[in-house]
């Protein structure tokens, strides 16, 4: 089960998650997490602790990404596992998101 | 008495190697020094010692008195200068002509000092020579007559090399040989002289050991079981220069050939109208029209011969291609009995052959023999229409045959499977002919695409599936649809669009699909790409449609026997459609536009307007005084001829655009090596 911690800086925020990023992080996503993050100006998703993702868990990672940009919120994906970017790349994530997205 | 001139570095040495030549002690010669040595300045003007020796008289009784013809040991014996007088004259003369000199004989080297010569030999290929038993660096070599000398010859050998290969279909089995030697060198007999080359000869003698169980061994271990050539295995072995052998060869399958559709009638319409020598048109022509009677046997089926297979040397079968039956579609008035099409009612037997799929049915014929209009009310049928009047504003005729109009049509629309001829003038109408050709050549080319983008799509899945970051969980509870969302979202993202223009396609020309595959495949495609359907995505489905779409796409390459084609006199303000080809024999053609599949020939003037003929343009006249826009186009690979162009004209080639800036005549233009429109 996906878990997450935050650290906070004047409006930055960052959010570490812990776990599989998959269909079952669904809930927490969207009634969760989603609603904390429009508050912040820049926010920093850390997936250093995510070692498997699934294709619904990219597809709320994208969702994430576009709401909070279009309340003026900038989004950077963090510390990305190697083998997690690999899935990420095959998929264009880096293109669907802007490449600077990624740090 | 013997003396010797010796030199050495100094007088010690020479007097040593001077003794040591003529094989005496000090004490049995005489010395006389006749040169000091001296070691110059800075090695410049240097001088060896110079000394003679001459052996003492009593000495003479001690040494050895050798007929040097009778030598054969291995020693070599020296001689005294001058023999005692009580030797016999001829062997003081051959003794003579031995001195200073060296020669051989049944294999050894003999030789003789002399006082002021010393024998010597240069060393040839493949000979060594020892000397008291160690070999002597060569190439050049001074001989003393007391040293033991022996000669060595070099034999020379090589293997027998041999390789067995195999061919990749398994078919031929080849033995490469290159046979071994046995070199072997013999020395000749030399004469006596001061100095001689010593030349073996050399005798080659080719050693095959190469044998037959060996070559069997090495095709047990490539597994080749038959075909054997033993003939050739056996020169193989007998060889004696390097060759190859065939050893073994298999059988390749011999294809068969696809069932064939024999016809038995003529089927063939007159193809439209054609001028006479006087450029009148015979319009009669066009009414010769094959017609079969009831119980009249139209083709003949031919089943397919199947191939033979073949067989590889490791005794693998080597399966023919497969062939194909004809695939019959029959539509009203025939049926088939046993491999037989035969007519059911009297009418026009109409066969269409596309690759192995033929459609064939007889065509009955409808005869109006007035105008088409509110009176008669649109005209639908099933087969030829022969309409005797005009067809007039916003009427409808539509055929899965021939339409052959006898007036004029005006502002209607004329749809028609096969043919449409118009004897009189056609305005501000809509023809079309073999529309459902065009729309199977459209939609196979959608397919053509969308099966690649798919085959792609698969390929990213799998890597997907085998990524070790990615998680199946959800594809088992959900399906691909996840997946698939978020492949459209940047990856595939033209799969969307393209499927909705297919979908679109195939919803309006649905009446013209004759095979339910085109439209499922348009559902699938909205299934999968178009909707939020619930229903479960696997990857095997996405691999079916890919399959599906794919023989759809070739399918629709294989072109249509006979095409369908529009013939007509004259017209303006229209559109023409044409799956085949497009004649206007009349005045022209004024403000149309004109999409021929096959080749457009316009007889009279074009003038305004697009034309376009996927196999060649040939007109009489383009282009009009008053520059109203007229583009003449064709695809890359095709020509047009016009006999006069005018100022204005727009021609294109494939992609490329050419406007005439001045009236010519009889002109070719075509796409040259480079690219750009050229004219002949």
């Amino acid at each position: 089960m996906l878990q997450y911690s935050t650290t906070q800086e004047d409006s930055h925020l960052t959010v570490t998650f812990d776990g599989d990023f998959d269909i079952e992080a669904t809930e927490l996503i969207q009634d969760t997490i989603k609603p904390m993050l429009s508050d912040y100006s820049i926010v920093t998703i850390n997936l250093s602790k995510v070692p498997f993702v699934d294709s619904s868990g990219m597809g709320l990672l994208i969702d994430l990404v576009r709401s909070m940009e279009s309340s003026a919120t900038v989004v950077r994906i963090a510390e990305v596992r190697e083998e997690v970017f690999e899935v990420f790349e095959l998929l264009q994530l880096p293109e669907i998101l802007g490449e600077g997205t990624f740090v | 008495m013997q003396s010797i001139i010796s030199k050495g570095k100094n007088v010690k040495e020479a007097i040593t190697l001077g003794l040591e030549l003529l094989n005496v002690g000090s004490k049995d010669v005489n010395v006389e020094i006749i040169q000091q040595e001296s070691k110059g300045m800075f090695g410049i003007g240097a001088r060896k010692a110079i000394v003679k020796l001459t052996v003492l008289a009593q000495q003479n009784d001690s040494v050895s008195v050798v007929n040097a013809v009778d030598v054969l040991e291995e020693t070599l014996t020296r001689e005294e200068k001058h023999q005692q007088p009580q030797m016999d004259p001829g062997t003081t003369l051959t003794q003579e002509k031995h001195e200073g000199k060296v020669w051989v004989k049944a294999g050894r080297l003999y030789c003789k000092s002399s006082p002021t010569q010393f024998p010597t030999v240069t060393l040839g290929k493949g000979v060594t020579l020892l000397k008291n038993g160690e070999p002597v660096a060569g190439p050049t070599v001074v001989l003393s007559e007391h040293d033991l000398y022996k000669i060595v010859l070099k034999e020379d050998k090589q293997e027998t090399k041999w390789h067995v290969k195999m061919d990749q279909l398994k078919l031929k089995v080849i033995l490469q040989v290159e046979p071994g030697y046995q070199m072997t060198r013999q020395i000749p007999d030399y004469a006596p002289d001061e100095h001689i080359t010593l030349e073996a000869e050399e005798v080659k003698q080719v050693v095959n050991t190469l044998s037959y169980g060996d070559v069997m061994v090495q095709l047990e271990n490539l597994r080749v079981k038959q075909g054997f050539i033993q003939d050739n295995i056996l020169k193989a072995i007998a060889a004696t220069v390097p060759s190859e052998f065939e050893i073994a060869v298999g059988t390749r399958a011999k294809d068969g050939k696809d069932g064939w559709f024999e016809l038995k009638v003529d089927v063939d319409t007159k193809k439209g109208l054609q001028e006479d020598d006087d450029g009148k048109v015979d319009f009669r022509e066009v009414q010769t029209i094959p017609t079969v009677q009831k119980g009249q046997v139209i083709a003949v089926i031919h089943p397919p011969i199947p191939g033979e297979p073949g067989v590889t040397v490791t005794n693998e079968p080597l399966p023919p291609k497969q062939t194909y039956p004809v695939e019959l579609k029959l539509g009203r008035g025939v049926m088939v009995v046993d491999d037989k099409v035969v007519a059911l009612e009297s009418g026009r037997p109409k066969v269409e052959q596309r690759g192995q799929l033929v459609r064939i049915s007889i065509l009955e014929k409808l005869f109006h023999p007035k105008d088409v209009d509110l009176e008669s009310g649109n005209l639908r049928f099933m087969g030829d229409i022969e309409i005797f009047g005009n067809v007039k504003e916003h009427m409808r005729v539509e055929a899965d045959g021939d339409v052959l109009v006898h007036a004029a049509v005006n502002f209607a629309t004329i749809t028609s499977k096969s043919a449409i001829i118009v004897k009189k003038t056609v305005n501000s109408s809509e023809l079309s002919a073999g529309k459902h050709n065009i729309l199977v050549a459209e939609c196979g080319h959608m397919l053509g695409i969308l099966h690649e983008q798919l085959q792609q799509m698969n390929a990213i899945i799998n890597d997907l599936l085998k990524s070790a970051a990615f998680k199946h969980t959800d594809i088992s509870q959900r399906g691909l649809q996840p997946l698939i969302k978020l492949l459209l979202e940047k990856r595939f993202k033209s799969i969307i669009p393209l499927s909705k223009q297919y979908v679109d396609v195939v919803l309006k020309g649905k009446d013209y699909f004759e095979s339910d595959d085109w439209r499922e495949i348009a559902v699938t495609l909205k299934q999968i790409f178009l909707s939020l359907s619930q229903q479960m995505i696997t990857l095997e489905r996405l691999k079916e449609l890919s399959e599906r779409s794919k023989r759809l796409h070739e399918w629709s390459k294989i072109p249509v026997e006979p095409e369908a084609y529009i013939t007509l006199h004259s017209v303006q303000n229209s559109h023409l459609y044409s799956s085949g080809d497009i004649t206007i024999i009349g005045q022209g053609c004024v403000n149309t536009k004109v999409h021929a599949g096959g080749r457009l020939n316009i007889e009279g003037i074009v003038r305004g307007g697009e034309i376009y003929g996927k196999l060649g343009v040939a007109i009489n006249e383009v282009g009009s005084e008053m520059g109203t826009r007229t583009i003449v186009s064709v695809p890359q690979d095709q020509t047009i001829r016009i006999k006069k162009v005018m100022e204005g004209t727009i021609l294109k080639i494939g992609t490329m655009k050419y406007t005439i800036n001045e009236t010519c005549y009889h002109i070719s233009a075509y796409l040259n090596r480079d690219g750009e429109i050229a004219f002949n």
